[in-house]
C-alpha cells in the first residue's frame, strides 16, 4: 500500500539532491501544487518561489483565496494577473485541444519570464499520473492535453521537476493529510480553469456566467452534503453550453443558453461514476442559476455520464 | 515478495495495473512491450500482465514481443483488453470490431464455478469496460469463463498454461471485484 510518510521522506531527500539552484513552482492552490510546494520548501527552503497566475478563468474569489493560502504557507510568492493576456490568446478559439495548448503555452511563457528575472533554473509542477497518461505520447493515445504536459515547449530552458509524477489524487491527498495541509480535501480544479467549462469560445462574458453557475452548484452541493442529504461528490461544477433554447420569462419569450450540472464520484479520476444528486437539490440549483443569470440562461440539464465513456470535464 | 511485471501496450490504465499490483505488495515495474523475454527471465519474473492498448491495436497489431512471451512463458500471464484480444489471436481465435462496443459500467456473468481466477467473485458483478473490439471466436484449448449481454467472451483461460484473458478492466476502482481478481492472479503466480 502507498505509504505517505515514506513517500515524504524519500521525496525530500531526492529533491535535495536533484535541485541545485533557485526553483519556481506553478502554484494553482489545488491539492497537487500545494503538496508539491510544501515538499520542495521542506527540501530547499527559500530557494523556492511560488507563482500563481490568475488566468481570468478562476472561480469566484479564488485568486484572493490562493493569495491567502500562499501567505499561510509562508511561501515566497509572486501573484500575476494575466487575465487580459489569456482572453486575448483565446479570442476566437473554439477547439478544446487548441484551448488547452494555448493555455499551457501561456503559462510557460509567464513562468519563463519570471525565471529570467529571478535567475531561476528549475520549474516544479504538481503533475500527477492521470495528467501525463491522458496527454498521450509514445504508444498512448491523447485523450486531452493537460496544461502542464501538453503545453510544454520541446526545448525548455527550465529543468522540470515533478515529484508527484506517479501518484494519483487519492495518494496526493494522503500526503497532504500527513503534512496537515488544509487543502487536502479540496475538489480538483483543472489548470485551464473555467475556459474548458465553456463549450466554444471562452469569452470573458461567458466566463462570468459559468463562474456564477459554478459557484451556485458548489455552494448548494456543499450545503446538501453537509446536511447529510447526499454524499459529497469528488468533483462538482457547471458547464456552459452555448445552445440556445426557448423559454418564457414573465410573459415574455426568452432565448438563452444552457447550463449543465456535472458531479462525479471517483478515487483516482481514471474512472468515474456520475453522482446521484437528489431532485430537491437539483431543483434549488436550477432555480438559483436561472434566476441569477436571467436572460442569459433559461435551461438547466443534468449530466448522467460515467467515465468512460465521458471524461469529468467536458473538454 | 512475488515479482509481476506490467507489459505496456499503451493503454490508459497501464499505470493503474501497476498501482493495483503495488498496493497488493507485489514487486512490480512497467516495461515496454519491446522488452526481450530473456530480460524478463533474467529478472526472475513470476508473472506478467499484458496491458490494454492504444485504439484498435488488439484487432491487428503485433503488440511488440507479446507473442514471444506467450510462446515461451510457463508462468501465469493475464491479458487485459487489447492484451486479451492479442492472446486470442495468437492462439488461433478471432477478434472483430464489436457490434455494440462497451464503455463504462457493465454487468458481468461468470459461466464457470471453479476457476481460481474468479474465486470469491459473485456470479453477477459490476465491471468497467472500454473496448471497440472483442474476441468473437475462442481459440482451441481455451475455456470461456465469463460474458456480458453485449460481449460473449469477457474472460477466457488457456487449458495448457496458466494464461488468462479479460476483456473488462479489473484494475480500475469501479470494477467491483477487481482487487479480488488481482489477488487470485497473484496467488497463481506464487504457486
Amino acid at each position: 500500500m502507498f505509504n505517505a510518510e515514506k513517500f515524504i521522506e524519500k521525496t525530500i531527500s531526492t529533491l535535495q539532491k536533484e535541485i541545485k539552484g533557485k526553483s519556481l513552482i506553478a502554484f494553482s492552490g489545488g491539492v497537487d501544487s500545494t503538496v508539491c510546494a510544501t515538499l520542495v520548501k521542506k527540501a530547499i527552503d527559500n530557494h523556492l518561489i511560488a507563482v500563481h497566475v490568475n488566468t481570468g478563468y478562476m472561480r469566484k474569489n479564488e485568486p484572493e483565496q490562493v493569495k491567502k493560502m500562499m501567505e499561510d504557507l509562508s511561501l515566497n510568492y509572486r501573484f500575476i494577473d494575466a487575465s487580459k493576456e489569456y482572453y486575448l490568446a483565446l479570442k476566437g478559439v473554439e477547439d478544446p485541444e487548441k484551448k488547452r495548448k494555448i493555455i499551457g503555452e501561456t503559462f510557460i511563457k509567464i513562468f519563463e519570464k519570471v525565471a529570467r528575472e529571478e535567475n531561476i533554473e528549475y520549474l516544479v509542477q504538481g503533475t500527477i499520473a492521470p495528467d501525463w497518461i491522458e496527454s498521450g505520447g509514445g504508444l498512448r493515445d491523447t485523450i486531452k492535453s493537460h496544461h502542464n504536459v501538453g503545453g510544454l515547449p520541446k526545448k525548455m530552458k527550465l529543468k522540470l521537476v515533478e515529484p508527484l509524477h506517479d501518484l494519483y489524487k487519492d495518494e496526493v491527498r494522503k500526503v497532504a493529510r500527513s503534512m496537515q495541509l488544509d487543502v487536502s480535501e479540496r475538489q480538483p480544479f483543472p489548470g485551464p480553469g473555467l475556459a474548458i467549462r465553456i463549450i466554444g469560445e471562452a469569452t470573458p462574458e461567458r466566463a462570468a456566467l459559468v463562474r456564477e453557475a459554478c459557484d451556485i452548484v458548489e455552494k448548494e452541493i456543499e450545503k446538501a452534503s453537509d446536511q447529510g442529504i447526499m454524499e459529497r461528490p469528488w468533483q462538482y461544477f457547471a458547464v456552459l453550453i452555448p445552445i440556445r433554447t426557448v423559454g418564457v420569462h414573465g410573459d415574455k419569450r426568452a432565448y438563452g443558453n444552457t447550463i449543465a450540472i456535472r458531479a462525479v464520484q471517483s478515487v483516482d479520476a481514471m474512472t468515474c461514476q456520475y453522482s446521484t444528486i437528489p431532485h430537491d437539490v437539483l431543483d434549488v440549483i436550477s432555480t438559483k442559476i436561472t434566476n441569477t443569470l436571467g436572460e442569459n440562461i433559461n435551461r438547466i440539464v443534468y449530466d448522467v455520464t460515467n467515465k468512460p465513456p465521458g471524461t469529468v470535464e467536458w473538454e | 515478495m512475488v515479482r509481476i511485471y506490467v507489459i505496456d501496450n499503451g493503454g490508459q490504465w497501464t499505470h493503474r495495473e501497476w498501482r493495483t499490483l503495488r498496493d497488493l505488495e507485489v514487486e512490480t515495474t512497467i516495461v515496454p512491450n519491446t522488452t526481450l523475454f530473456s530480460d524478463l527471465e533474467k529478472d526472475n519474473v513470476q508473472g506478467l500482465v499484458l496491458s490494454g492498448g492504444a485504439p484498435r491495436i488488439g484487432l491487428n497489431s503485433t503488440l511488440g514481443n507479446c507473442a514471444e512471451y506467450l510462446d515461451k512463458a510457463d508462468f501465469p500471464i493475464l491479458g487485459i483488453c487489447a492484451g486479451h484480444q492479442f492472446m486470442a489471436r495468437h492462439f488461433g481465435g478471432r477478434v472483430q470490431p464489436s457490434e455494440l462496443p462497451e464503455f463504462g459500467k457493465v454487468e458481468l456473468t461468470i459461466c464457470t464455478e471453479d476457476d481460481p481466477l474468479f474465486k470469491g467473485v459473485s456470479k453477477k458483478s459490476i465491471v468497467w469496460e472500454s473496448h471497440n473490439d472483442e474476441v468473437t471466436v475462442l481459440p482451441n484449448d481455451f475455456t470461456k469463463l465469463a460474458e456480458s449481454d453485449n460481449c460473449k467472451i469477457q474472460a477466457m483461460r488457456y487449458n495448457k498454461k496458466p494464461f488468462y484473458g479479460l476483456q473488462f478492466h479489473p484494475e480500475v476502482e469501479h470494477t467491483q471485484f477487481g482487487d479480488k481478481i488481482f489477488k487470485n492472479f497473484i496467488q497463481l503466480c506464487e504457486e
